[in-house]
């Protein structure tokens, strides 16, 4: 359906209902027009109708504002070791259906009467910042951290400065040029930009806003990874488009690495790191301590010596002295120094999510390790091998094993708790694996 | 007597007649005698004040005398960033001659890539200063790359008038410029396009100095990637090739040479460590722990200069060399022990104790089983018994016997 279909009356009345539209009465709202306009569809008489007669129910009555549903408790208390096969238990389609049943043309429709909101929108955030006040408005809050350009120290606090950059009038104001979008759907699939951005597809602050806690709620939930990965790379990029780069940004990019990490996407998790490191380096403040233990357990995985020594070298000391970043330089010098009884044990203690990149690499150690120990022994038994490596049961140890092809054993024909491997001819194996298995190491979407 | 503008582009012509890169050089240089004088003569420059000396020389040649006196004029002023801009263009122009002559021309190009480099070094550090973000290192070291590219296309002049004859000096300076800024990731693409060409003369006969800066930077590439023994050869080159009055340079390669060595198990002699107090001050307190197995001294060394072995990425290194400090410690044990060869994991772990070390029994078993992998101890560990049985004879070969020491790092 090309929006040509559509009498221009019933555009005018959509974009009249849209806007007066409310974060509250939203959900009905859109229901209620989707139900009117369908039936007036069905029956023949869209053309027919005096639309600007048309009263919505929904919007009659003001209902009261509806606080209870929308805060809900944040990302950070998911625990890491939260069970991954739980996820896909539970998939409640509540929200879905408004994504589903997209109604296009309505964004469209809505263009003319949002266009002298976003002006008026405008011109409310330049008073704001020439005056330079401290607001308290949330939805225009951002305005103060457009790209701040005289970040001249990392102290973390420099972001909100008020000092308006002096006007170069040879230089292009591109505040000016910025979107503000005017959608109001909390849900949009995420489509890669091949032309500017139109500000009728893209969501403004305050509904990105609530479009996080949404995917809070539904990740909560158990919704699909796909889904909501997909859903926060739509987010991501209305934050992107219209230049959004605050606080709020850095927890998007924040909350969708951890869930990448969580179920093992590592293309979208470097992708969030990246973005992450730059917003860390405009002074935005956030999970930076989280954020860098993971990066250095990122170059450990990646062995990436070069930039870890630099990375190592630039650690501010109050970003050493944080227990994650403690952890994970702990985890470098175990690696560094081939100790694999200490980096099992902090593969066991890891903070945060930590584990979860250990994870990539820590088979590639305990190799290393039986490298070592297959020199260093004469026969191993089942379970040192299993306290040493931290493997939780004689079944995950057996199957590592296994896969490395680690398969003479002493004395074969007792029962596995008794079990002596036979060290020496386990090393050139073991060489071989490792320079087949592990010396290359392929980090996807690595930036 | 003072060089006026006139006598200037004269001189100019000259050395562009006569070939004279050392000359043309000279004459492009903002910090030669002549350039004051030229800031006198024009008080207050412009690029439109000194418009009327347009097709005084020959094209592009009256465009870089007239940036030639804004890059003086800038510099006398201390306006860093104008400089650096005015000496931008002043060498694109210069390269719009240079890809049309021979390798004479060569010396005047270093010197004014090298002036180009230390006004962008002025200028970052300037801004720096002032809390400004200034971008001009990467800047140059853009503009260097260029005039690379420039050289290794020469496909007309005659093999030994060739353009190709700057490659390996100019590839230094753009490394110069990465390590400078910390985007040392960098310096991969300029290292493949340089290996892509295959007709390039051997390195050994370019001159010693483009050799040594040349071998100095990939053996640090060679060293941040930890593979140790093509950066040893390359330093260790480098080191003997170097000029013997460029005592800082020597300093620069021997920060590393020396850890490498150590890795291997040869220590500096102290006549050596004489001649560079800098580093001897830095590593006398690991070279000492390592002799006498003082592995307290050697962590509280690693605290003490850990500031400044990060900075020199030397950090991981050091800490490595460690294990043989380690080694040392075991060592005294075992003579102190009257050389048994059968020794509890618990006698391990009470030498560690009595250095100050606190570390689990599980953990000392894991240490030693490392030394034993690396070859620093002859023997093998029954974690049933947490019993170490040494080899009958030499359980502690020196560390300089050890096979292949880099590759089991």
């Amino acid at each position: 359906m090309s929006s040509e279909s559509w009498p221009p009356q019933l555009k005018e009345w959509v974009a009249k209902c849209l806007g007066s539209i409310t974060d509250a009465n939203r959900p009905e709202v859109q229901a209620e027009l989707k139900q009117v306009i369908s039936e007036a569809f069905a029956s023949n008489t869209l053309w027919t109708t005096d639309w600007a007669g048309v009263q919505l129910k929904s919007l009659m009555p003001k209902p009261p504002p509806v606080f209870n549903s929308l805060k809900r408790k944040s990302m950070e208390s998911t625990t890491p070791h939260q069970s991954k096969k739980a996820k896909k238990a539970l998939q409640k389609s509540a929200a879905a259906s408004a994504a589903a049943m997209d109604f296009d043309d309505q964004a469209a429709l809505s263009r003319r009467a949002e266009r002298f909101q976003r002006e008026h929108e405008l011109e409310k955030m330049k008073s704001l910042r020439v005056t330079g006040g401290t607001n308290n408005n949330k939805a225009n809050s951002h305005q103060a951290h457009f790209l701040p350009r005289s970040i001249s120290s990392r102290t973390g606090s420099s972001y909100t400065s008020n000092e308006e950059p002096e006007g170069d009038p040879n230089v292009i104001d591109w505040d000016r040029y910025t979107i503000v979008g005017t959608s109001q759907e909390i849900f949009k699939d995420y489509l890669r930009l091949t032309s500017e951005p139109k500000p009728e597809t893209i969501r403004p602050y305050p509904v990105l806003q609530k479009t996080l806690e949404e995917l809070k709620a539904l990740w909560k939930q158990k919704k699909s990874y796909a889904w909501v990965c997909n859903q926060f790379k739509s987010l991501r990029q209305d934050l992107t488009v219209q230049r959004i780069k605050n606080e709020f940004t850095v927890q998007v990019y924040e909350i969708h690495a951890r869930m990448a990490l969580e179920c093992n996407d590592m293309v979208e998790y470097n992708q969030c790191q990246a973005t992450l490191r730059t917003l860390y380096d405009l002074g935005i403040p956030g999970k930076v301590e989280e954020f860098t233990a993971y990066r250095i357990l990122m170059l450990l995985h990646g062995r990436n010596r070069t930039e870890l020594n630099l990375f190592v070298g630039q650690l501010t000391p109050r970003q050493r002295a944080d227990k994650a970043v403690q952890h994970a330089l702990d985890v470098q010098r175990a690696q560094a120094m081939g100790n694999y009884q200490r980096l099992c044990d902090l593969y066991m203690k890891a903070p945060n999510m930590g584990a979860y990149i250990m994870d990539h690499f820590i088979d590639r150690e305990r190799v290393k390790g039986l490298m070592v120990m297959s020199r260093a022994y004469k026969k191993l038994s089942f379970t040192f091998l299993q306290t040493t490596f931290a493997f939780e049961t004689t079944e995950e140890i057996k199957q590592f094993l296994a896969d490395h092809q680690v398969n003479s054993y002493i004395n074969p024909n007792v029962p596995d708790n008794e079990k002596m491997l036979d060290t020496k001819p386990m090393l050139p194996e073991l060489t071989k694996i490792y320079e087949e298995k592990y010396r290359k190491v392929m980090i996807k979407g690595a930036i | 007597m003072p060089m006026d503008f006139l006598t200037y582009i004269s001189q100019l012509n000259d050395a562009l007649t006569d070939e004279d890169g050392p000359k043309l050089a000279y004459l492009l240089r903002p910090t030669s005698p002549h350039g004051r004088d030229l800031v006198k003569e024009f008080r207050n420059p412009t690029k439109a004040s000194l418009s009327r000396y347009e097709n005084s020389m020959v094209s592009p040649w009256d465009d870089i005398a007239i940036e030639y006196v804004l890059v003086c004029s800038h510099v006398a002023r201390k306006r860093y960033i104008e400089a650096f801009k005015e000496e931008s263009q002043l060498v694109s122009l210069f390269l719009r001659f240079f890809t049309e002559n021979r390798g004479w021309t060569l010396p005047a190009l270093f010197s004014i890539l090298r002036d180009l480099r230390d006004l962008a070094m002025d200028a970052d550090f300037h801004a720096k200063y002032h809390g400004q973000k200034s971008d001009c290192m990467e800047d140059s070291a853009r503009t260097i790359a260029k005039a690379f590219g420039h050289c290794m296309t020469d496909r007309t002049s005659p093999p030994d008038q060739s353009r190709k004859w700057g490659v390996y000096y100019i590839v230094g300076l753009v490394l110069k410029s990465y390590f400078r800024v910390k985007r040392i990731s960098l310096s991969k693409n300029i290292l493949r396009a340089l290996e892509a060409n295959t007709d390039i003369p051997p390195l050994s006969s370019f001159p010693r100095s483009h050799q040594v800066t040349f071998r100095y930077y990939i053996g640090m590439l060679s060293f941040l990637n930890e593979d140790f023994a093509k950066s040893e050869e390359e330093l260790t080159l480098a080191f003997y090739n170097c000029h013997v009055e460029a005592h800082g340079n020597q300093e620069r390669i021997l920060a590393y040479l020396i850890p490498l060595r150590i890795l291997k198990g040869h220590l500096p002699t102290q006549e050596l460590m004489k001649r560079f107090p800098v580093l001897d001050e830095l590593f006398a307190p690991f070279i000492q722990a390592i002799k006498v197995g003082d592995l307290k001294s050697y962590d509280r060394a690693l605290e003490k200069w850990e500031a400044r072995l990060l900075d020199l990425n030397l950090w991981l290194t050091i800490e490595k060399a460690r294990e043989i400090c380690l080694r040392s410690l075991f060592r005294r044990m075992w003579v102190a022990s009257e050389k048994s060869t059968r020794i509890p994991i618990s006698m391990f772990h009470a030498a560690l104790a009595v250095s100050g070390i606190d570390v689990s029994e599980e953990e000392t078993e894991c240490l030693v089983a490392n030394l034993i992998y690396r070859n620093f101890m002859k023997g093998y560990i029954s974690h049933e018994m947490q019993m170490v049985v040494l080899a009958a004879v030499n359980p502690f070969p020196r560390v300089v016997d050890r096979p292949s020491p880099y590759a089991l790092i």
